[in-house]
């Protein structure tokens, strides 16, 4: 008896046990001295020093493009987020209706995602030139004198938001799984009923994705936050630092000022950050999220 | 479900739009691999090339040993994705359908160390991989895969929460033991998850340049996105070779996700009923 | 169906266990070289910042060094524009290459090997034979740091093609800064979408400290203070030269280093180091290189910053007696004239042997190289050059993005507040 109460009670951390390892071996020992770095004076050659919260005091109150960067960033994503999350539905829904070629469209979205990142900066790099980029080009075939997208400070957030909204489609594979999955029978069940498209919509599809669309908005809130490649191919943060994105920030600690402790304090105040705002996305989702293992069929009650 | 024509002339529309903006850049890209360099930075832009230097190919492909990394690509590719199949789907099973002590602490660490930007980890786990001599190898692109990531176990445990408790119960009472259920029940819903994970993953590694560049120093085991990344000198960038070799690198990938869209395309009614 | 899954999931456990030993035994074999299995070669590692068009003709050099050692065995390892994340990467972690191609002395020096003693056993005939002004740039305080093995300083590039439309006397060796000025109006004028001049928006602050002492100031005084030096009179003259260019309209600020304005004939002259050549020769563009316009005022020739590569040993190679002996084959005359095509030889017996000075394309450098020894570039004197020249960095930004063009007095006396 007691040996199937410990096997009961020990299965659930086997079947997580390889991530748990994993986490283990490879993450938790880098981790732990990222932390540990962020407390010294860390440069890349030569000898290192305890300095307590220097790097932590020197962020806050010394450094003004710390603050910069972050506002930045945190303008980016909050663009960012809701922009390619409402594009990805939005081909999602395109590509699950019933039209001809969708599987043409389907892998046409998807595309580049397919293609490596920083091919697809030196491809927007090349496009956006103002001097001789194929978009102005075409621009002003229509009689529009494009910006120089890549120079001009006013646009090289925009010109980056464009790039990035490039690789939306998987986000939107994700959605387009997870709609196709959702049985038919329950909008066919509404068509009798008299539901629109529109109804269907918000009240079938909606309110079963949710949960992978928590999933999406956390994952591209972390990577706007991680920006870093294409922004580093494409404006190298700049133009006058109108695109130095918090990741460039902590990059160019790392790499360029070759000051290892004080990027690592960079690092984990950023983490802190995201997973504040995680939990913040969390703690609302109980809110607007439905999970099917609420659903009980005859007894009552919501078991989460 | 029927649409009415306009509704349909207005989804067309919508989806040229779109597909202008997706596809246009590699349209442009691809014609660009036949042209000659000078060609391809001429202004005003030409869309066509004079000639037709189908060699260009042939010269990218020469250049570096391609050869080579296509294979160590594969090797990377193949073993990371069976590996996080397995290892993710048994996380995530775990993790949604067990309640048991400090499982929501656990997530939270899990779903942290997606958050930690990677050029600050990087230097102390190239310390780690050097103490364990798998610098210049192929291991630490692989091995840490083979445990699963937070990404995919994240995802395959918002879908899993989402099948109702029911499925368990009628199991149990049958007399399947965890791993049964596991494995006979849930594995066959979570199919679609898998390909999809299967196909992300696959991606990810086959395009990832940051691990390689760190972590290999002999040619001889670099993958192809390092090759890619190589046409990328600090004075000058060799746009016609790197062109070429993206179109090729292309090819895999999309070739997956056809095939893999039949089984992601496939619904559960059948499992459920 | 069920049965299908299963057998896919324990073959591609199977397959992954399988490949993954494959691949250990495959780099088990490769890398214990240095531990003990191959105990008489001793492995080095090369790295090189070169991008793969040179990379042929970089391991058959390296081939041929080693099918001539019976003891060593050199690797060679290419990074193009990662070069600098995998040198700083490697050193963090002390497993940087033994031989690498370095020019940023200042951030690196710590973790290099001093070569003053090994450059003492050679003999004092060694150092003669380079160029004397390397040395200065391949050494901190004094202890030299590397070999040279290639430099290259800035040469005014100009469009044949474009001057013989605008009807114009190609530029020479005695222009001014004037001459060029009234040049690049007359080809703004005459040719069609061409713009007399280009330079670009985001100037390396190393790179344009050479037209600061082309006017006879610098970045910093001889105390190191920047007030007084980076914002005088002539340093402010040489921004605002330049910025008056645009505001003319003819010149342009480009995104990139120019190369790809000067190879579409968007520009007439560009200024830049010989890295350009050889792509330009291969386009078959009609152009032709001379030395840096002098200021008129400065009553002195145009001096031009120096862009010094050179060998260096890791200060953690195990083996730095091999290390040297490589440092000595890739820095010597074969390797000199191997190389002539993309890195400019600094042997003098080459130059006189190649009759470098009468190549039209590569003599005009030479000349720069002789005009401009005696100056050391800020970056080598100040501690905290990487967030000096950030600052410098943005500030020229400031004044020549055509969407800002600040007024360069003020920029430049924000600047050397800091």
């Amino acid at each position: 008896m007691k040996k199937k109460q410990l096997i009961k009670k020990a299965t659930p951390y086997l079947f997580i046990s390889p991530w748990v390892i994993g986490f283990l071996l490879f993450t938790a020992g880098p981790l732990l001295l990222s932390l540990i770095m962020s407390f010294f004076n860390w440069p890349i050659i030569g000898d290192s020093s305890f300095i307590g919260m220097g790097n932590y005091v020197e962020m806050f109150t010394q450094d003004s493009q710390f603050w910069k960067s972050m506002v930045l960033t945190l303008k980016y994503a909050a663009i960012f987020v809701p922009l390619n999350l409402g594009i990805a539905l939005f081909l999602a829904m395109l590509i699950t209706q019933p039209i001809r070629g969708v599987k043409v469209f389907r892998t046409i979205f998807y595309l580049p995602a397919v293609v490596s990142g920083v091919a697809i900066s030196i491809l927007w790099k090349w496009i956006l030139n103002g001097d001789y980029g194929i978009l102005n080009y075409l621009l002003s075939l229509i009689g529009i004198e494009g910006p120089k997208w890549l120079v001009d400070p006013a646009w090289a957030l925009f010109a980056v938001i464009l790039a990035s909204a490039f690789g939306v489609g998987t986000m939107m594979l994700i959605f387009y799984t997870d709609i196709k999955n959702i049985p038919i029978e329950l909008y066919e069940a509404a068509s009798l009923d008299g539901a629109s498209p529109a109804r269907q919509f918000f009240s079938i599809t909606l309110p079963i994705i949710t949960p992978t669309i928590l999933f999406n908005v956390i994952t591209s809130m972390v990577s706007a936050f991680q920006q870093l490649t294409l922004v580093m191919l494409l404006t190298g943060g700049g133009p006058l630092k109108s695109t130095y994105f918090y990741g460039m920030f902590v990059y160019d600690n790392a790499f360029k000022h070759r000051r290892l402790g004080y990027a690592s304090a960079n690092a984990w105040i950023m983490f802190i950050i995201i997973l504040l705002l995680t939990s913040l996305v969390f703690k609302s989702s109980s809110a607007w999220v439905y999970y099917g293992t609420e659903v009980k069929t005859a007894k009552g009650g919501k078991k989460k | 479900m029927k649409m009415s024509k306009k509704t349909k002339t207005v989804l067309y529309i919508l989806l040229g739009i779109m597909t202008l903006y997706f596809l246009a850049p590699f349209i442009y890209m691809f014609f660009s691999t036949f042209k000659t360099e000078a060609e391809a930075v001429a202004y005003p832009p030409r869309f066509f090339p004079e000639k037709w230097l189908w060699t260009n190919y042939v010269d990218a492909w020469r250049s570096q040993e391609f050869g080579t990394f296509l294979w160590n690509s594969i090797i990377v590719t193949v073993c990371t994705t069976a590996g996080q199949i397995i290892a993710c789907s048994l996380t995530a099973y775990g993790f949604a359908r067990y309640q048991f002590k400090g499982k929501n602490v656990i997530f939270i660490i899990l779903l942290s160390t997606m958050m930690i930007p990677w050029d600050v980890t990087m230097i102390p786990q190239y310390m780690e991989f050097q103490m364990l001599n798998w610098i210049n190898t192929l291991k630490p692109l692989i091995i840490p895969a083979l445990f699963g990531s937070a990404y995919y176990v994240f995802l395959m445990r918002q879908f899993l929460m989402g099948v109702p408790k029911d499925f368990e119960e009628a199991a149990r009472i049958d007399g399947a033991n965890a791993f049964q259920i596991y494995y006979k029940i849930f594995l066959p819903i979570l199919k679609p998850q898998l390909i999809l994970v299967g196909v992300l993953n696959m991606l990810t590694v086959w395009n990832d340049y940051l691990g390689p560049l760190i972590f290999l120093q002999d040619r001889s085991k670099f993958t192809l996105a390092l090759g890619l990344a190589s046409f990328k000198g600090v004075h000058n960038t060799q746009i016609i070779p790197m062109l070429c070799i993206t179109v090729v690198m292309i090819i895999p990938p999309i070739l997956v996700f056809i095939f893999a869209q039949k089984y992601i395309v496939e619904g559960t009614s059948g499992a459920i009923k | 169906m069920k049965k299908v899954m299963g057998m896919v999931l324990v073959v591609g456990l199977l397959a992954a266990t399988l490949l993954s030993g494959c691949g250990n035994n495959k780099q088990n074999g490769t890398d214990s070289g240095n531990k003990g299995e191959e105990d008489s070669k001793v492995k080095i590692r090369f790295a090189s910042w070169d991008n793969a068009e040179d990379l042929d003709t970089q391991q058959k050099l390296v081939d041929d060094f080693n099918a001539s050692q019976d003891n060593i065995e050199v690797s060679l390892e290419a990074y193009g524009d990662d070069y600098d994340t995998k040198i700083s990467a490697g050193m963090g972690s002390k497993d940087a290459p033994d031989v690498m191609y370095m020019w940023n002395y200042p951030a690196y020096h710590e973790g290099l090997e001093s070569l003053d003693s090994y450059i003492d056993k050679e003999g004092s005939d060694f150092k003669k034979n380079y160029y004397d002004a390397l040395w200065a740039y391949n050494s901190i305080d004094d202890s030299v740091y590397g070999i040279p093995v290639g430099f290259t300083t800035h040469c005014l590039f100009y469009n044949k093609d474009l001057f013989d439309q605008a009807g114009i006397e190609y530029p020479t060796a005695d222009w001014t800064w004037d001459d060029l000025k009234a040049a690049a109006a007359a080809i703004t004028e005459k040719c069609d979408g061409a713009k007399g001049f280009s330079y670009q928006i985001k100037a390396d602050p190393y790179d344009y400290e050479m037209y600061l002492w082309s006017n006879g100031s610098g970045y910093i005084d001889a105390d190191g203070n920047l007030e007084g030096s980076i914002n005088s009179d002539k340093s402010v003259e040489v921004f605002e030269f330049f910025q008056e260019m645009q505001k003319e309209g003819i010149a342009v600020a480009t995104e990139g280093g120019g190369t790809d304005e000067m190879r579409s004939a968007k520009t007439a002259m560009y200024i830049y180091g010989s890295w350009s050549i050889g792509t330009l020769k291969e386009d078959g563009l009609n152009f032709g290189v001379v030395e840096i316009p002098a200021f008129a005022s400065s009553g002195q020739d145009s001096v031009s910053i120096l862009s010094s590569s050179g060998l260096s040993i890791s200060k953690d190679s195990k083996h730095k007696e091999a290390a040297w002996e490589f440092v000595k084959y890739w820095t010597g005359e074969e390797l000199n004239k191997a190389r002539i095509e993309y890195e400019l030889p600094v042997l003098n017996s080459v130059v006189d042997s190649e009759k470098l000075m009468d190549d039209e394309y590569k003599a005009p450098f030479y000349s720069m190289l002789e005009q401009s020894s005696g100056y050391t570039p800020t970056s080598f004197v100040i501690d905290q050059w990487s967030v000096l020249g950030d600052n410098l960095e943005l500030s020229f930004e400031r004044i020549f993005n055509p969407s800002t063009l600040e007024d360069v007095k003020t920029v430049l006396d924000e600047v050397a507040a800091e």
